[in-house]
């Protein structure tokens, strides 16, 4: 009678590939692709790893931004991205912020069992991301070919985010480090991430990359 | 016999690593760096493919990608241009336009006919009867034509890049390169794109047979090297020039798309040919040619030869042939003066008679056109342009080098914008007004002596920093001071014509001076009469000669008579480097690996790809369908719905919207209600329909159809922005998924899965409410779209799968099964429901589909709503109404589109669905019908597509037994 | 491919907007006439000069005005709607 066991939006792009599964945070997830040998040379060269088990929390309206203060959220810039703890808050555009926890981050929770007063006019937006974190010395190459606009790094500012296309599909994308190693991130609506899984997939492999578990990223898995 | 030298300094040819390939059956050894034709050239094989329209031999013009006459197939690329196509190892090579091979092609014939075939011939010849022209066409088509299409063409990808920087720099030559060593100095991100397999440009072979210009090059290219801010980006054109500074490069294996701050266009010049009988047979080339195969592939243009020339550089190229051991047996001159520069005295002192004020009458051809014997030589006054023969004399010779003048290689200058002038110091076409941020230096820009080149490139990098808001100094250039590098008008009339002009199409002079008799002197028109410049080679080494032609046959200067523009691609551009990866985005709901273990067959809707139905062993889809159908009304049925478009309306103006964006009414909307949601545009035609679920005061849940969803959202968010009301909008289509679970089973089925009270009592049609369905919380509409008993169950996408398989597992002892569009299709159908845009068109207003009670015209606003008042005045003049076929017909099936025709044959309306229901027994649909004759029981006539009237009769819906009464 | 700048995400290539047709002010539809109602709905001017548009950028969803000159196709400036005056 209960079946709240989630899935990656990915799952179905994923499935060929036979991972060992993991599940992170109530959403089964791939935990290894192959041996851990070949998955740190993949994410050295050009590592695509599903990380769509984060909690995400999205929120807008017209007090959005008091509302977010009161619950002890720092405010970034618009298209812009802050640190919190372990946690990352993105202001989408002017309006619109999406939390994420990361590792330890529990900053989610917090804000879904906030209270949200009507007087206040915010809504929480339910998401349906696939998160992906893509790592090595290819990603730029990889970008120059799905993306029309300049991602190097004079033109990704640390700390800014770019709502774009990415292979014909909207996407939104920053640089951040996790776990020390410098990432690119990647969220895009998960009904088009099993495409956007395979067209990645496709280039990262002849870069020698390819499809990296969580505990390729993970020095200990949550 | 090899016609290969010893090495050349700068040479492109690896001696080291011999290249074997075969040519028309023959073997060949070339090296690698050699290009298909400087292999074979150095066998000394000169007919290397053959023309297009009169199939004369041909060998190297200008070797530098528009010797269009020497085209390849090797069996599985064809149209590979010789003269820059590298050669490999094992190649099988053919020339591509023969019949026969090039040697003895059986069309040579055609040269003979050359008389009957004047220009515009085919136009006339052939028009007429109508009736014989694919006749014509099919033998013209097969006598001058290109390659074969491989249609086994083997798929390579050809990855396609953005790249972004500075400043872009097209052309490697001198001032190019020193461009981008200017730019990279001052901190500027600078490519550099050369067509060429190797960078330098003139100083790779124009050298008048000095070693300077090779260490220049090899001093620029050193720092070049020291500069990591450059990228050279060598073999690879750029193709054309498009909106803020966007060149696609294409190379061998890809395109990269640079967008660059500033484009520098240095792509220098293109040789133009001097005009004279037999100038194109295999010996005859430009100088710059002659110097390309010297330099680059260290191979003898011609043994004892002839330059032709009006201008400087052809001296330049007397003397590199001889520094090449070449016999020049003189230097025909057609200008009365001569050249005045050190280099005449140089050529004189070396014992090379020069011919001033004369002309090459014509090149005397080896039997069967196959080479050079001599050319005649006799006086020539360049001011009238005519011969005097009096005393002709034949000098003999086994080639002719030509340099008589260029012309700008200037395709993205003209793209990008830019206003040419005729400058009659160069003869040339130079850049008079340039657009923003779009450059040009060196030879393109009317520079010609080799230092204010390289000044030149300094001077346009200090223009595009300005453009870029830095400081730059002034950089000086000084003005042409030497002969001209063009003559105005190098071309030599003949009796017997063969004259050419352009080489692609076999264009002769008298065909320009025939288009002109025939009233097509604009160029424009001259252009499309005669076709020059519309071959391969897009008028490079014709278009010049051509205006020329043209302004002296209308007495005008060039300058009046205009320029074409070259279109892009500035070189022919294979498909597979368009195409390159296809990118084709599509969307999956959460349910689709089940769909796929399932069986299903999938459909493309809109940008989803969703089960049409679920394929059953030996059963025609028709028949599953009908099944799939039949299980719903007999027992259960689930479909995955996840495509709908799903927006959340939240805000207290959240009613208000509605009630301004929709043509219902929401403001009095109880929460747990759904009601209908028909949206119009501002000419008041119905392009979506949904419903709206009030679930809080200030929340909507909103469904669209799935191919409108992002339009529909779009449409609001625009609304909202001029409404300025405080609602916020949110795009749940990918956050939630659903599933439709319809038929009389259903509430059963989905009683095993919850606590919750979802009996028809509780929930009844057109209710909403937030049920824990398989332990998932949900929210649940009643919206009868396939049947009567139906729930919508929305949840999170990332649980949707588990509760699919959880309702699925519950139905199994229930008969549920899934079904997929296309019996969601004839379920609607059944039910009397019409959707929007497949029984509705792009004029379709609500009074012609009976969506009356849909309008709630006493609002103050709605969109639309004002257009209605006004449609509404007016007569109604076609009405969709129900019908079905004669029980138990069996004749033809009309079709979608099929016309309904009144007894005077006039057209009413037309049939917009149609199918058999199992159910009903009889074959329903919808149509639209004349507006007399709506009334159940009017009987109406379809004409099928073979012609034969088929009766149909209105009825009214539900075409099976419902509880629903009318059109809800 | 041309360039369009986007009031809040700053410059990007026009594959990443829709275009949303010719800003037109509606008339009152309370008291204007049918005549111009429909003037408003249907007619639309083709000759070139400086317009105001619509442009929507589709990964931010954002609706903005852009005036531009269709002779020349070239973009005098772009803003948010109803703060023409802000930028």
């Amino acid at each position: 009678m209960t079946t709240a066991r989630q899935q990656t939006p990915i799952a179905f792009a994923q499935q060929r590939l036979t991972p060992k599964m993991t599940v992170a945070h109530g959403m089964e997830i791939p935990l290894e692709f192959s041996s851990a040998e070949i998955e740190h040379k993949r994410k050295a060269s050009l590592g695509i790893c599903d990380v769509s088990c984060f909690p995400r929390f999205g929120v807008k309206g017209r007090n959005v931004v008091q509302w977010l203060k009161e619950n002890k959220v720092e405010i970034p810039d618009p298209n812009s991205w802050v640190q919190q703890g372990d946690s990352l808050v993105l202001r989408l555009g002017n309006g619109e912020f999406l939390v994420e926890d990361q590792l330890e981050g529990k900053l989610c929770a917090a804000l879904d069992g906030a209270v949200m007063p009507e007087a206040y006019g915010v809504y929480k937006i339910r998401r349906n991301d696939a998160a992906l974190m893509l790592s090595g010395s290819h990603v730029r190459e990889l970008f120059s070919e799905i993306c029309a606009i300049d991602l190097r790094d004079g033109a990704l500012l640390p700390g800014k985010l770019v709502m774009t296309q990415m292979a014909g599909i909207s996407a939104t994308v920053l640089r951040q480090k996790f776990n020390g190693e410098d990432v690119f991130r990647l969220w895009c609506d998960g009904t088009y991430s099993p495409y956007l899984w395979d067209t990645l997939l496709k280039i990262a492999e002849e870069f020698g990359g390819g499809a990296v578990g969580l505990s390729c990223h993970f020095k200990e898995m949550p | 016999m090899s016609m290969r030298l010893p090495k050349q300094n700068g040479e492109w040819i690896n001696r080291s690593k011999p290249v074997k390939f075969t040519f028309e059956g023959m073997s060949f050894e070339g090296f690698e760096g050699d290009t298909i034709s400087s292999a074979l050239w150095a066998g000394n094989e000169h007919i290397l493919g053959r023309s297009f329209k009169y199939h004369r031999p041909r060998g190297v013009l200008s070797l530098a990608n528009h010797d269009v006459n020497v085209m390849m197939t090797d069996t599985v690329d064809t149209n590979m241009r010789g003269d820059v196509v590298a050669v490999k190892a094992g190649m099988k090579l053919a020339a591509v336009n023969t019949e026969g091979g090039v040697k003895n092609d059986r069309n040579r014939y055609m040269d003979k006919l050359a008389k009957l075939l004047p220009v515009g011939f085919y136009y006339k010849a052939f028009h007429t009867p109508k009736s014989l022209f694919p006749f014509w066409e099919n033998i013209i088509r097969k006598a001058a034509g290109l390659g074969v299409v491989n249609f086994n063409y083997p798929r390579i990808l050809k990855r396609k890049t953005h790249r972004h920087c500075d400043l872009l720099v097209v052309g490697a030559g001198p001032a190019g390169l020193t461009a981008a060593i200017v730019a990279a100095q001052s901190g500027l991100e600078v490519v550099v794109a050369d067509e060429n397999a190797q960078a330098g440009g003139s100083l790779t072979y124009d050298r008048a047979g000095s070693p300077e210009p090779l260490s220049q090059l090899q001093e620029l290219m050193a720092q070049v090297a020291q500069h990591p801010n450059i990228t050279l980006i060598t073999g690879a054109y750029a193709a054309g020039y498009y909106a803020d500074h966007f060149v696609p490069i294409v190379r061998a294996d890809g395109i990269v798309k640079v967008r660059a701050r500033a484009v520098i266009v240095a792509s220098g010049v293109f040789e133009q040919p001097p005009v004279f009988r037999n100038n194109d047979l295999p010996g005859v080339m430009l100088g710059s040619a002659a110097q390309r195969l010297i330099y680059r592939y260290a191979v003898k243009p011609f043994s004892s030869g002839v330059v032709v020339t009006a201008n400087a550089h052809g001296y330049r190229v007397a003397l590199d042939l001889l520094q090449a051991g070449i016999k020049v047996n003189a230097v025909v001159d057609l200008r009365a003066d001569g050249e005045s520069s050190a280099l005449a005295a140089e050529v004189a002192r070396k014992g090379v008679a020069i011919r001033k004020g004369s002309c090459v009458y014509e090149a005397l051809p080896q039997s069967g056109n196959m080479g050079v014997r001599g050319v005649s030589v006799c006086a020539y006054d360049e001011k009238t342009a005519e011969a005097d023969t009096a005393n002709i004399e034949t000098i003999e010779c086994d080639g002719v080098a030509m340099c008589a003048g260029w012309a700008p290689a200037a395709a993205l200058l003209y793209q990008a914008g830019t206003a040419m002038r005729y400058d009659g110091n160069v003869h040339q076409f130079v850049p008079e007004r340039l657009p923003q941020g779009v450059f040009a230096a060196g030879k393109v820009n009317g520079v010609y002596k080799l230092e204010e080149r390289m000044r030149d490139g300094a001077r346009a990098v200090a223009e595009a920093m300005r453009h870029l808001g830095m400081d730059a100094p002034a950089v000086e250039v000084a003005a042409h001071s030497e002969s001209s590098p063009s003559h105005p008008y190098p071309v030599v009339p003949h009796p017997n014509g063969k004259n050419f002009v352009d080489f692609d199409e076999d264009l002769q002079v008298k065909d320009f001076i025939n288009a002109a008799k025939e009233g097509f002197d604009n160029i424009e028109l001259m252009k499309r009469f005669t076709t020059v410049g519309m071959g391969p080679s897009q008028g490079k080494h014709s278009n010049m000669n051509a205006i020329r032609i043209l302004a002296r046959i209308r007495g005008v200067a060039p300058e009046k008579i205009g320029t074409t523009t070259a279109r892009p691609f500035f070189h022919p551009t294979p498909i597979g480097h368009l195409g390159g990866r296809s990118f084709h985005p599509h969307r999956l709901t959460a349910m689709h690996a089940w769909h796929e273990a399932a069986g299903a067959v999938m459909s493309e809707g809109g940008v989803w790809v969703r089960p049409a139905y679920y394929a059953k062993p030996g059963m025609s889809a028709q028949d599953i369908v009908q099944d799939e159908a039949m299980s719903v009304r007999t027992a259960a049925g689930m479909i995955d719905a996840s495509t709908l478009g799903k927006i959340e309306i939240c805000g207290p103006d959240a009613s208000h919207f509605l009630e301004r964006f929709y043509t219902g009414s929401y403001g009095s909307q109880k929460v747990g209600e759904i009601r209908f949601a028909l949206l119009l545009d501002e000419a008041g035609v119905v392009v979506d329909d949904g419903v709206a679920a009030r679930i809080a005061d200030d929340k909507f849940y909103v469904s669209t159809n799935t191919a409108n969803a992002a339009a529909v959202y779009r449409e609001m968010q625009r609304w909202l922005q001029k409404w300025q009301l405080n609602v916020w909008l949110i795009n749940v289509t990918g956050a939630y998924a659903a599933m439709n679970l319809a038929g009389p089973n259903a509430c059963r089925i989905l009683s095993k899965l919850t606590s919750d009270d979802i009996s028809e009592k509780a929930l009844p049609a057109s209710h909403f409410m937030e049920a824990k369905i398989a332990g998932v919380t949900a929210r649940v509409l009643r919206v009868n779209f396939v049947a009567d008993q139906a729930y919508e169950i929305h949840v999170p996408a990332p649980q949707a799968r588990g509760v699919w398989e959880a309702i699925m597992e519950a139905g199994a002892q229930e008969g549920l099964r899934p079904f997929g569009t296309d019996a969601q299709r004839l379920l609607r159908l059944e039910m009397g429901n019409h959707l929007v845009s497949h029984d509705t068109d792009g004029l379709t207003n609500p009074f012609e589909i009976g969506a009356e009670w849909a309008l709630r015209m006493g609002k103050p606003f709605f969109v639309g709503q004002r257009s209605l008042k006004i449609i509404a005045k007016r007569s109604v003049t076609k009405r969709l109404v129900p019908y079905v076929l004669d029980e138990g017909y069996s004749g033809e099936m009309p079709q979608e589109c099929n016309l309904v025709i009144n007894a005077a044959g006039e057209i009413k309306g037309r049939v917009t669905s149609i199918a058999y229901s199992r159910s009903a027994g009889r074959v329903i649909g919808f149509a639209y019908v004349d507006p007399a004759d709506v009334a159940p029981g009017s009987r109406f006539q379809v004409r099928a597509d073979s012609g034969a009237m088929v009766d149909a009769t209105v009825v009214k819906t539900p075409f099976i037994k419902s509880s629903k009464g009318d059109q809800a | 491919m041309k360039l369009l700048k986007c009031p809040v995400n700053g410059v990007r290539p026009l594959s990443e907007f829709v275009f949303g047709g010719e800003v037109r002010e509606m008339p009152d539809p309370n008291t204007c006439s049918d005549q111009e109602w429909a003037g408003y709905v249907h007619h639309r001017n083709g000759a070139p000069g400086m317009k105001k548009e619509w442009w929507y950028h589709g990964p931010s969803g954002t609706w903005f005005i852009a005036e531009r000159d269709t002779m020349r196709d070239e973009v005098a400036r772009t803003y948010l709607y109803g703060q023409e005056d802000k930028q």
